[in-house]
């Protein structure tokens, strides 16, 4: 860094000068400044110079001016969540007394089969939310995040029915600011599935749907969580279980799932 | 006072300052976006700290350290212009000649693109105190407080990216003037 014993004079006058147009110097020193520009012609030019450049720059350099939705989207980092996410627990808790989670299963395995597959779902859950972060970082690699390339709905949802003779609901967000891209088929568990492929900027949202038959949709909270740095975020429909995975700050994740949710009341 | 309150006091009436200066450091409108809600969210984290007189340079130190930690991950390459700061700090200071001052006009002609190009190619460090200054309007204190450097060093850093500045315009604009 100059030391001010570096400086030259020439320098120290620039610095100075540019001290003075700033409005940053004390009265004694702004006389200094304005004797030598009265003295120095290269000096008073230079003075010109800046000046010119100052009232440029600020003719000509509006500032940024947030967009409504941006500011809607900050504002409601102060709000009480709209909807409730409840963070999901990455492995069942070491806090659980070995004996309780014994008794648990017992438990569990006693009353029926339905009740046990609760109990290791739990797990599953943690190795299918690994799968799809996985995915969703090899899908970003390849050239292109999707198989089929379209905006449009109706041309993606009967894509996935010829594929995978299933579809799940293919909800357009464009007008909340989350065009779909496409769609992909990905292996979650050994099995194909579909995924849906979001636009947010320059950000990818991948929407996994997990086929899960018979299922009732839910209303039950979103089920947050993170994997090497990507937010997924996990809820119940009508015929699948859907996670939503991206690298959008968590905040506009929440919000793409929660518009989901909306548009999809029954689904 | 809770602290939707004190955000909505210290930190959403700079929403737009803080774009702007996102905007200039990234480069780019989308990156700001991303840049500044981070920002907010840190902002957020931390709004017990803040006292409303100096919330808005409080708001511009987060956005620019969100910035640099943004740009390390996104694009490392870009970062690295410590030494572009180092030979653009050796070069000295100079003064053009006298006779060089048409100068003068070229700046006042120069139009939008070629002052958003010339401040866009000034490195990193001389930028950011430029965009301070001119844009965001902040004293020499405030912007060495938000960058923690010493007001001295945002004197010479703002004489040099001005002068870098007139010199880029001017040659552009005599570019310009010999193609007509």
């Amino acid at each position: 860094m100059i030391k001010p014993s570096s400086w030259s004079s020439r320098e120290e006058s620039l610095i100075l000068l540019n001290a003075y147009l700033d409005d940053e110097l004390d009265a004694a020193s702004a006389l200094d400044v304005e004797r030598r520009l009265a003295a120095d012609p290269a000096l008073r030019a230079e003075h010109d110079r800046i000046a010119e450049l100052r009232s440029t720059l600020a003719s000509h350099l509006s500032a940024q001016r947030a967009s409504d939705d941006f500011k809607r989207r900050i504002a409601a980092i102060a709000e009480p969540s709209r909807d409730v996410v409840v963070a999901l627990p990455p492995r069942p808790s070491r806090t659980y007394d070995w004996r309780q989670m014994a008794a648990a299963a017992a438990v569990a395995a006693a009353i029926t089969a339905g009740g046990m597959y609760g109990v290791l779902r739990q797990n599953s859950g943690v190795n299918e939310i690994a799968a799809i972060v996985a995915d969703h970082q090899r899908a970003l690699l390849a050239a292109q995040p999707f198989d089929i390339a379209s905006s449009d709905r109706h041309t993606v949802k009967p894509w996935f029915d010829s594929k995978l003779a299933l579809s799940p609901q293919v909800v357009d967000l464009a007008g909340a600011g989350f065009p779909l891209a496409g769609g992909r088929v990905e292996i979650v568990d050994g099995k194909p599935v579909p995924v849906l492929v979001y636009q947010r900027r320059a950000h990818i949202i991948s929407v996994v749907a997990v086929p899960r038959a018979g299922q009732m949709s839910s209303t039950a909270p979103a089920l947050q969580t993170t994997k090497d740095g990507y937010s997924v975020i996990r809820w119940f429909g009508r015929d699948f279980e859907y996670f939503a995975v991206s690298d959008l700050p968590e905040l506009e994740l929440r919000e793409f799932v929660s518009r989901w949710r909306e548009v999809t009341p029954g689904g | 006072m809770d602290e939707r309150q004190r955000f909505s006091e210290a930190v959403l009436p700079y929403v737009d300052d803080a774009l702007s200066l996102a905007r200039w450091l990234t480069g780019n409108a989308a990156d700001a976006e991303d840049v500044v809600q981070e920002a907010c969210l840190r902002a957020f984290g931390a709004i017990a700290s803040v006292q409303n007189a100096n919330a808005r340079a409080w708001l511009l130190a987060i956005v620019r350290n969100t910035a640099f930690s943004w740009m390390a991950k996104n694009r490392p390459k870009a970062i690295t212009t410590t030494d572009d700061a180092g030979i653009f700090e050796q070069a000295g200071l100079e003064m053009a000649e006298p006779q060089a001052s048409p100068e003068a006009i070229l700046i006042r002609k120069a139009d939008a693109a070629q002052l958003e190009n010339a401040i866009a190619a000034l490195p990193l460090a001389y930028r950011e105190v430029l965009v301070l200054r001119e844009i965001e309007d902040l004293s020499y204190r405030e912007i060495s407080k938000v960058l923690s450097i010493p007001v001295g060093t945002v004197m010479s850093r703002l004489a040099r990216a001005r002068s870098s500045l007139i010199q880029r315009i001017g040659m552009a604009g005599e570019g310009k003037a010999g193609a007509a």
